[in-house]
């Protein structure tokens, strides 16, 4: 596949996510559905979640710059990661407005947080699979 | 022929073939940007800025016209 720096650079974010964010939401949501509810039992997790993500983007990035010949980012790369970014950008702000809403009806802290988490990795998510989206198809 | 994603056509691959066969990487170095831009430039998926198409224009010597041209949707 002929990919440009940028390209493998968003390959590599959403795998990162993907196997990181995503790994510790599957965790997360089996702690819940066995009754953890403190909010400080899932930051071990979390840690290590976000060590996973960090390693995967530290080693991607490393073998895309070596597989790149030029790893500026041009015009295009720069307007779709904009065009991209402003239409996944709704998903985090309607888990904000959702936490806010959660926060007044004072639900417990887990789920605010988890609500917050989702909505990022949902929004980040989408924002990689719509970068590609426009890399393959045109803009 | 791939269709194209924009109301932009070009003579790119024409004009890199009448220099020498310029290669697509030696185009976007001239100009500044990657060589998958050229490509995508070449195969309508992506309509350039207005400086970039003045900078393609420039390394051919030619009017932004002979370049690029726009082609109007019908209907």
């Amino acid at each position: 596949m002929d990919t440009s720096f940028e390209e493998k650079s968003v390959w590599v974010q959403l795998v990162g996510l993907v196997v990181g964010l995503g790994g510790y939401l599957i965790v997360a949501g089996l702690m819940v559905s066995n009754g953890v509810s403190a909010l400080p039992a899932f930051v071990p997790v979390f840690a290590v979640a976000i060590a996973l993500v960090v390693a995967i983007n530290i080693a991607g990035h490393v073998v895309a710059a070596v597989a790149s010949q030029s790893i500026e980012a041009d015009e295009r790369d720069r307007l779709i990661g904009c065009r991209a970014e402003s239409q996944s950008s709704w998903i985090l702000g309607v888990g904000v407005i959702g936490a806010i809403v959660a926060l007044i009806l004072s639900v417990s802290g887990v789920w605010v947080a988890h609500l917050l988490l989702v909505s990022l990795f949902g929004s980040e998510v989408a924002r990689g699979v719509l970068q590609i989206v426009h890399y393959r198809r045109g803009i | 022929m791939a269709r194209s994603r924009t109301s932009v056509r070009n003579q790119i691959r024409t004009l890199r073939f009448h220099c020498g066969e310029m290669t697509q990487q030696q185009l976007a170095d001239q100009i500044g940007v990657t060589r998958q831009t050229v490509n995508a430039i070449e195969g309508g998926k992506y309509s350039p800025s207005l400086e970039v198409a003045f900078r393609i224009s420039r390394v051919f010597d030619k009017p932004l016209e002979e370049v690029f041209q726009f082609v109007a949707a019908s209907g």
